[in-house]
């Protein structure tokens, strides 16, 4: 696999003009779709962590403002390379309207403050849905060339089937944005889509939960002040209104993030959560949160399964996992 | 020596309590490295580096009790809510605790009475303050009108209520170090005492001196190394002037006392300043420490608290460890002679010299403290021979840990002796206590 060297970390506000660029192209006919992911690693030196973003950030979800970079921040900070592998011309899914469909984070140790980093992302997995076609982004971040942070995030473009080197059946975006990031799934649009993402079938039987997360109404500009991620799906009800959305919804992240605090509220250095967006959380709106703790396969170490759902909803907004050890989440 | 008789518990014998270790973050200066942390976040700092040190993880610890002086009202449950984001077992209780400058050192002193009695095994005593990330209210006009808005039912009662509010009211209330009773500053009573007490400045200068000289060679030979946990950047307490001078200190302008009829001598450099930190100490009983092979620093044999009428002007705010000082030594039979080491916090520097010549006064220690000549003279050598509030800063409710963990580490390290605690605090009030080596 080739490796491209970024000349810094990219900014996200440039990624999604190219995006928005690209989706016209693609729109007007003058850049093919290609039926097999770019052959590359992008890399891009990072860091150090700035102090006060990360105050604010550990603030926002509920942490203690520890030096330990919380593994959901690190996925942010390194987020603009992944971002930079979807934007590339030569990646075959359109980047606008992509559905963040889960998460999976391994840490084998925390990043520290002051610590440069590196991170690695590339594409893999490319694999026809039964809605479209989903794509694996992985992202890995080092310090002195050792691993030490390895997130895998899947996306799916709605109605999109690469066979033969071309896009079969383009769908029109449904929120026509180009959402690189998790919990942006439009699947709450009463368009009866709601197949397109997993946990569909059976009934959902809320359990009893264990705590409640009122979601204020500026949840997504607060997150995107400390993230960095200015997505306006999360910013506000007119500007989602505009990407097709009835409401501003929560970034997954910010969700991830509070799930890992409330799992694991001193999060060992060794650590992995997985975390599944089965339906937005609109904002405002208030989440039941179930925390159940057991056992990781094997005994010894926690792992605790945490959901959040909306009241009635007939789907969680997600379902996750948190263990306090490295473990592949390909194999759990 | 922790079984005194006539300590209040008749002759029960109980057993020894002992300091296991401690861990504080450097000290920052104020709106400095931490501005932006919370006390619970430096806290929980605090208490990461203790658990990570003695393999706390986990552990259910007997009792945490610790506090902050400028605390929110919504970390009204602080201790527990650090206990429950830091990696001690869940099932750990805790409590908060408030005596001022005074609270780090009643948290120990409180721990290590419930582990002399059996009611703990282990506890994990201390404080933590934030200058930076004080509070602030609103006027007591715009409190009263929001609570009486948020009473009000009818449109009519709420204009009411919101027609009562006036421009004034909107200006904010940040804490200050003034005396409710009195209005006057912590450093406007300090003034009256050292004017009192003929403390010249360049005593003060030379304490404050020392304070640094000292603090920055305990850091050179190694003796924070394993009572620290580096954070936000800080490896060492950024209020410490390694390079400071009495020349330099000499040309400070005072900044209390200038409305005194004697010559202002307190300045920035022989006072503390505002600042940010926590500290902890693990204490706990010898079976616990010899059964989780954990080391004994030092034992906590007793303490006693004090409090003067300042009000009235009968005595100085921050006399009232002189007052302690006595009953805990004739308590125990011990005379200065018998300790080797003294940490008297320096809240001020002529507050550690106000009670040093209080003590060797005999017309005072007769009158005031109704002994029957100078109660003693305290060897300066053995004075804060590690640095103390001057030149680290002084986290209010964190001091107490700070020094405790650090006396019962000199003690350690010199094998034998006693070492005596000194702490001032608002309102009036001190505790004093005692350390002894094993």
């Amino acid at each position: 696999m080739n490796e491209v060297v970024l000349p810094a970390m990219p900014a996200l506000a440039g990624l999604y003009r190219q995006a928005v660029v690209g989706a016209v192209l693609r729109r007007a006919g003058r850049r093919s779709a290609a039926s097999a992911l770019p052959v590359v690693r992008l890399r891009a030196s990072g860091g150090p962590v700035d102090r006060e973003r990360l105050t604010a950030f550990q603030h926002l979800v509920g942490q203690a403002a520890r030096d330990a970079v919380p593994s959901a921040h690190v996925h942010t900070l390194a987020f603009p390379v992944a971002m930079s592998v979807m934007a590339r011309p030569d990646f075959p899914l359109p980047l606008l309207g992509m559905v963040h469909l889960s998460n999976t984070v391994v840490q084998t140790r925390a990043l520290r403050v002051g610590e440069e980093f590196e991170s690695v992302a590339y594409a893999e997995n490319l694999s026809p849905h039964r809605s479209g076609t989903s794509v694996d982004l992985v992202t890995e971040v080092s310090v002195d060339g050792e691993r030490i942070w390895t997130g895998r995030s899947v996306y799916l473009a709605r109605g999109v089937r690469t066979v033969n080197g071309r896009e079969e059946h383009p769908e029109p975006s449904p929120d026509g944005f180009p959402d690189g990031s998790p919990g942006t799934s439009p699947a709450a649009t009463d368009d009866g889509r709601d197949a397109a993402l997993p946990g569909n079938g059976d009934a959902f039987i809320p359990p009893v939960p264990t705590a409640q997360w009122h979601l204020a109404s500026d949840t997504g500009r607060a997150y995107a002040a400390v993230s960095g991620d200015w997505n306006p799906i999360h910013l506000s009800a007119p500007s989602a209104r505009l990407l097709g959305m009835k409401r501003a919804i929560a970034h997954g992240v910010y969700l991830a993030a509070r799930m890992v605090e409330l799992a694991e509220p001193a999060a060992p250095d060794a650590l992995s959560w997985g975390v599944n967006f089965l339906s937005p959380a609109l904002l405002p709106g208030t989440l039941a949160v179930a925390v159940r703790p057991g056992e990781a396969t094997g005994g010894s170490v926690r792992r605790t399964e945490v959901t959040g759902w909306a009241s009635g909803a007939k789907r969680p907004s997600f379902t996750g996992w948190v263990t306090g050890q490295a473990v592949d989440p390909a194999s759990p | 020596m922790s079984n005194q008789p006539g300590a209040g518990a008749g002759t029960t014998t109980v057993r020894n309590a002992v300091v296991i270790g401690g861990n504080r973050i450097p000290f920052a200066r104020s709106g400095g490295a931490y501005a932006h942390s919370s006390n619970k976040d430096m806290l929980i700092a605090a208490l990461d580096g203790l658990v990570a040190r003695f393999g706390l993880q986990g552990e259910r610890v007997g009792e945490v009790a610790a506090g902050a002086v400028l605390k929110h009202s919504r970390d009204f449950n602080l201790t527990r809510e650090a206990v429950l984001g830091s990696a001690l077992s869940a099932h750990t209780p805790a409590y908060d605790l408030q005596q001022a400058c005074a609270t780090g050192l009643e948290t120990v002193v409180g721990l290590a009475n419930k582990i002399k009695l059996g009611q703990i095994d282990s506890g994990i005593a201390g404080g933590v303050d934030s200058a930076s990330d004080a509070p602030i209210v609103v006027s007591e006009g715009l409190r009263r009108v929001l609570l009486d808005l948020s009473r009000a039912r009818t449109p009519k009662q709420k204009l009411a209520a919101v027609s009562r509010l006036r421009p004034r009211d909107l200006a904010p209330n940040a804490p200050t170090t003034g005396e409710p009773r009195t209005g006057l500053s912590m450093g406007e009573h300090q003034a009256l005492t050292t004017a009192a007490w003929g403390i010249t400045r360049e005593a003060q200068d030379e304490l404050a001196y020392s304070s640094h000289a000292n603090l920055a060679a305990a850091y050179e030979r190694g003796f924070f190394e394993d009572l620290m946990t580096p954070y936000r950047g800080l490896t060492r307490d950024a209020n410490l002037r390694a390079d400071t001078s009495l020349e330099k200190l000499a040309k400070l302008k005072p900044v209390f006392g200038a409305g005194l009829d004697t010559p202002a001598t307190m300045t920035a450099g022989n006072s503390t300043p505002l600042t940010d930190g926590a500290a902890v100490v693990l204490l706990g009983s010898e079976d616990y420490a010899r059964a989780n092979n954990l080391p004994m620093l030092a034992n906590v044999v007793d303490a006693e608290a004090a409090a003067v009428d300042f009000v009235n002007g009968q005595e100085g705010l921050l006399m009232a460890p002189v007052y302690a000082m006595p009953r805990l030594l004739q308590r125990n039979g011990l005379h200065f002679d018998d300790f080797d080491f003294f940490e008297i916090h320096e809240a001020f520097a002529s507050t550690v010299l106000s009670s040093i010549a209080a003590w060797e006064s005999e017309e005072f220690c007769r009158t005031r403290l109704g002994l029957d000549g100078a109660l003693g003279k305290i060897n300066r050598s053995k004075l804060n021979v590690n640095g103390s509030s001057l030149a680290a800063g002084h986290p209010f409710a964190a001091t107490g840990g700070r020094i405790v963990a650090s006396l019962a580490k000199a003690l350690a390290e010199k094998g034998s002796g006693r070492g005596l605690i000194s702490v001032c605090a608002a309102g009036g009030q001190g505790v004093v206590a005692i350390l002894e080596a094993r």
